[in-house]
């Protein structure tokens, strides 16, 4: 390892450990303040932004959903808070010793980990909700409490990036030496983001044309590093992709089945969605949604398949939420509405495997700049 | 018409009950076992209540041949410690029918007579074979007879009879009779048992045949006050029964014989002396508050006839005519009927057109009746139309029915007085099933008397919860007349009342382990059915039964409240037990600290309020 990189090891490191640091204090203060309640003879008691339907709100500056400013007090002298009270005591303590001994778990984890305290969580489902609150109380993601999703979605492309978890600490690894992609598990999250030659970020909703892309050398034809979003984008690359933006400057675009499931993907990856309106750090506001678009299916002759009932049902749904009201995202709507079809990124393949990357791709990476 | 009363008139009653046995109670051997229970042990109860007595009963039913298979021959006996029946009337008690003295307006258990000696006929019927009566009214010596019924004649043919010393008083009476314990078991059991409950001052034993003891000690002391015979009540008298009571309050005029006038001589002390007519009348008034009411007819008479004793003799009334103040005579001398003018004035004239006219409405009504005073008697009248000095022996049949049918609709009579009445009372109900159910909560009511039809009755009920009440959902106990009414349930007025509450409003939701008394005391209990095991549906009973039962469903309710939030405290001072060390231990980390926080204060506060 060169001196350089070393000094630049050390400082990354340091950001991390600063980091965790900041986890750990607030997570103290929190505790600190339950035992002081505690120990002067009161049921201890704090805050929590309330996460209820009348609660969210959209915010047109952020360009996300949020909380807005009602609260629910949670009480240990209720009892029909009692138990809730303590299993989020418990979650914050779990998280306490993850954080500290920087150990990863899984929402799974967390459930059965519980087992062990006498915590009763009925269900997962249960625990869930409780990691959500710890969330809400703490205006942290999970992935800071070293909790992370089971989804994998995958990452190929010139990015050299520097693990902070332990046993590898300041190892590098550059992610286009394995085809079939890198999983975007924690350790890959909580990585520095060291060096790229990348020039734009492709997220794309599906498996199978990630491993053509990536067979299609879109990487290095295009500059960029692809992402399999592996269906609705799991919140730690939704955390990544906003790291590539904000961190590496790198413009981000997003490529989905012609369908409102697909245009709403693209949309959570932009402005996040109602269930994460606690948490302001897993949006890409300048994240371009370039297809497959209703309006594609007519242009390049796209074959379809009919739009089922729960499809158009969607389509008016959306049609109420206030980031639908204008631009591409309210047009696409309409066209969707009308034709009352849809098309698969697959549908390219009619015209041969490779029409997708070799005509389609260009035409929108071009359109993009001017979106 | 006629020839029903002659054919009834030629059978004994004995014979009349042999033939229609069914209608008693014994139409085969299970349900005649259980009749013949019934019968004696009520007696027995009845013949304690009436002089006071504690009861203490024993019943025994043995098999004669044990192995045999059911129907057999079973020996029941039934002894307690009453007051006995006199030697001489042992066999007419027990060897006719329809002798007894149990008949009046009062609440008692059943008609004294008729249904045990139906039982003893049925077992003489069944076995041939005599009641054995054993009766000691001294405590010191007992008779001891053996009777067989003369079913024809009615009489008793006495087989036996010795005395014999004994140390208590006491009726024992044993039959032997056809019976079946096998099916009519359970039912006993349960009528002993129940027995007990409404009798918690009495001590029932029970031996059964297959060797098992039931014994039902004395829960209390004290015995409730014993009924009284009593006037009728306005509400429930027709116009036949008024007929009647009027005429019992007329008199007639007494016809002046020898006997008569011997008997006014000997009232007036006068028996060997002739007097004139002036000194009979002096003597009259000197004497007037001694002389009966016949007699001071015979004086009026004789004060406006103007005649002393050797006269009268010699006539005969014929009529007074109030009205027109005129009295009318047959002279036997003359053989001519003769008229005098009465003076209105006299106060011999009062005494006469008294006892020709009757009472006047507000005396008759005063007097008659229960619950009419004088003020309410004029108030009547006045509803009515009658003049309150109306005489009514001067009322023509249309008015007759005219009062008794206002005697219906007068609303301002007070309720019918129901010291005629034995309820078992709040205390000795409370008592007994606080013993009987050992429960968690009870409460019991006897609601103020109430009349249906003229009938006057008393509704008292409980109501248990909890405790050693294991059965799930509401269970029933009814009672009438200290009687228990076994079967038949599903068509009572008390079931009806207790499936119209809404019992989740009361906080008894799901199938509480709930038990209800109910006794229902009148002079006429209204069955549904000849069973007499279900009461029927009066309005009245009806919402009196609805009214002690809101009474005590509230009580209850207010109990359930309390519990639950006695139960609610110490659920929160678990949940607080189990779940705040956990807090605590968590924190405890979270913070960096090395002891654990003090929680006993919030444990201990907590604890404080659970239990206040």
């Amino acid at each position: 390892m060169s001196k350089k990189s070393e000094i630049r090891a050390k400082a990354l490191s340091k950001k991390a450990q600063d980091k965790q640091k900041i986890i750990l204090e607030m997570l103290k203060s929190h505790g600190a303040k339950i035992y002081n309640d505690l120990d002067k003879g009161e049921f201890p008691k704090f805050s929590i932004p309330s996460r209820s339907v009348s609660n969210i709100v959209y915010d047109k500056k952020l360009r996300q959903y949020i909380l807005g400013n009602a609260s629910a007090l949670r009480s240990s002298k209720n009892t029909s808070q009692l138990r809730s009270f303590t299993q989020l005591m418990w979650l914050a303590f779990f998280a306490n010793r993850l954080t500290t001994e920087k150990k990863s778990s899984t929402l799974r984890d967390i459930y059965y980990s519980s087992q062990a305290f006498e915590i009763d969580f009925e269900d997962q489902g249960e625990s869930d909700n409780i990691i959500v609150d710890l969330e809400a109380v703490t205006s942290r993601p999970r992935e800071d409490f070293h909790i992370f999703p089971e989804e994998r979605s995958s990452i190929f492309g010139d990015l050299t990036i520097e693990y902070t978890i332990p046993g590898y600490e300041g190892k590098t690894m550059n992610l286009s030496n394995h085809p079939d992609g890198y999983a975007i598990g924690p350790s890959l999250t909580t990585a520095e983001l060291v060096d790229t030659t990348a020039e734009i970020v492709i997220a794309i909703e599906k498996g199978g044309l990630f491993t053509r892309f990536v067979e299609e050398q879109v990487d290095k034809k295009f500059k960029s590093i692809i992402i399999n979003t592996g269906g609705q984008a799991p919140r730690s690359t939704r955390t990544l992709l906003k790291r590539l933006h904000d961190e590496m400057k790198l413009p981000v675009i997003i490529l989905t089945d012609g369908d409102v499931y697909g245009e709403h993907i693209a949309m959570v990856i932009k402005s996040g969605s109602a269930n994460a309106a606690h948490l302001r750090e897993l949006t890409v506001p300048d994240a371009k949604w370039v297809g497959v678009w209703a309006t594609d299916i007519e242009k390049y002759k796209l074959p379809t398949i009919p739009m089922t009932e729960s499809d158009i049902k969607r389509c008016y749904d959306l049609q109420k939420d206030p980031r639908y009201l204008d631009g591409i995202w309210k047009k696409e709507l309409e066209v969707f509405l009308r034709l009352k079809r849809k098309a698969e990124l697959e549908a390219f393949s009619k015209y041969g495997l490779t029409n997708i990357t070799d005509k389609y791709l260009p035409q929108k990476l071009e359109l993009a700049k001017s979106l | 018409m006629s020839s029903i009363k002659e054919k009834f008139n030629q059978i004994s009653p004995s014979e009349f009950f042999y033939r229609n046995r069914d209608l008693a109670g014994f139409s085969n051997p299970s349900r005649s076992l259980y009749t013949a229970v019934r019968e004696f042990v009520e007696n027995g109860l009845d013949a304690c209540d009436g002089k006071g007595i504690l009861p203490d009963i024993h019943l025994t039913i043995k098999a004669v041949e044990p192995e045999k298979p059911d129907p057999k021959q079973y020996i029941l006996t039934v002894k307690d410690n009453g007051p006995g029946i006199e030697s001489k009337h042992v066999p007419l008690a027990f060897g006719t029918v329809l002798y007894g003295s149990k008949f009046g307006l009062k609440q008692a258990r059943g008609m004294f007579g008729l249904g045990a000696t139906m039982a003893i006929l049925y077992g003489q019927i069944t076995t041939n074979k005599p009641v054995t009566v054993k009766s000691s009214t001294d405590g010191k010596i007992s008779d001891e007879y053996e009777l067989l019924l003369d079913i024809q004649k009615n009489k008793p043919i006495i087989l036996k009879h010795k005395t014999k010393d004994v140390a208590k008083n006491g009726l024992s009476v044993s039959i032997f009779l056809e019976g079946d314990y096998s099916k009519a078991g359970s039912k006993i059991r349960d009528y002993v048992y129940q027995t007990s409950l409404i009798t918690p001052y009495a001590s029932i034993t029970f031996d059964d045949p297959k060797g098992e003891k039931f014994p039902y000690p004395r829960m209390i002391n004290t015995m409730p006050k014993s009924p009284t015979i009593i006037r009728p009540h306005p509400y429930g008298t027709d116009v036949e029964t008024i007929r009647r009571m009027m005429v019992e309050s007329q008199f007639e005029i007494p016809t002046i014989d020898d006997s008569m006038i011997e008997k006014v001589r000997k009232d007036l002390g006068l028996s060997k002396k002739n007097l004139s007519f002036s000194a009979i009348m002096e003597k009259a008034k000197k004497r007037w508050k001694t002389l009966s009411r016949q007699v001071r007819v015979v004086i009026a008479l004789m004060s406006f006839l103007k005649m002393d004793f050797e006269k009268l003799n010699k006539i005969r009334i014929e009529d007074i005519d109030v009205p027109n103040k005129k009295l009318f005579y047959w002279d036997f001398g003359d053989s001519t009927s003769k008229s005098i003018d009465m003076d209105p004035e006299s106060h011999y004239y009062k005494q006469l057109t008294n006892t020709v006219q009757g009472e006047t409405l507000t005396a008759f009504l005063t007097k008659k009746f229960q619950r009419v005073g004088p003020t309410t008697a004029v108030k009547f009248a006045e509803f009515a139309k009658f003049k309150p000095e109306k005489r009514i022996g001067t009322m023509t049949n249309q008015e007759l029915a005219k009062l008794s049918e206002s005697l219906q609709k007068f609303e301002d009579f007070m309720g019918p007085d129901p010291s005629c009445l034995a309820p078992l009372g709040e205390e000795p109900l409370e008592k007994g099933m606080k013993k009987f159910f050992k429960p968690d909560f009870l409460t019991v009511i006897q609601r103020s008397a109430s009349a249906y039809s003229g009938f006057p009755f008393v509704v008292e009920m409980g109501i248990a919860y909890g405790g050693e009440i294991s059965t799930r959902g509401i269970k029933v106990y009814r009672f009438a007349n200290r009687i228990p009414l076994l079967y038949d349930e599903g068509s009572d007025v008390v079931l009806k009342v207790i499936n119209d509450i809404d019992w989740s409003r009361y906080k008894a939701k799901g199938d509480p382990p709930l038990v209800i008394v109910s006794h229902i005391c009148s002079t006429r209990i209204p069955y549904k059915t000849a069973g007499k095991e279900n009461v029927a549906d009066r309005p009245e009973i009806e919402r009196e039964l609805k009214l002690a039962i809101q009474f005590m469903a509230r009580k209850l309710s207010v109990f359930m409240n309390k519990r639950g939030q006695a139960e609610a405290a110490k659920k929160r001072a678990n949940l607080y037990a189990k779940y705040v060390p956990l807090i605590a231990q968590f924190c405890t980390e979270l913070a960096g600290k090395k002891n654990e926080p003090n929680i006993q204060k919030i444990l201990q506060e907590e604890k404080a309020i659970e239990n206040e």
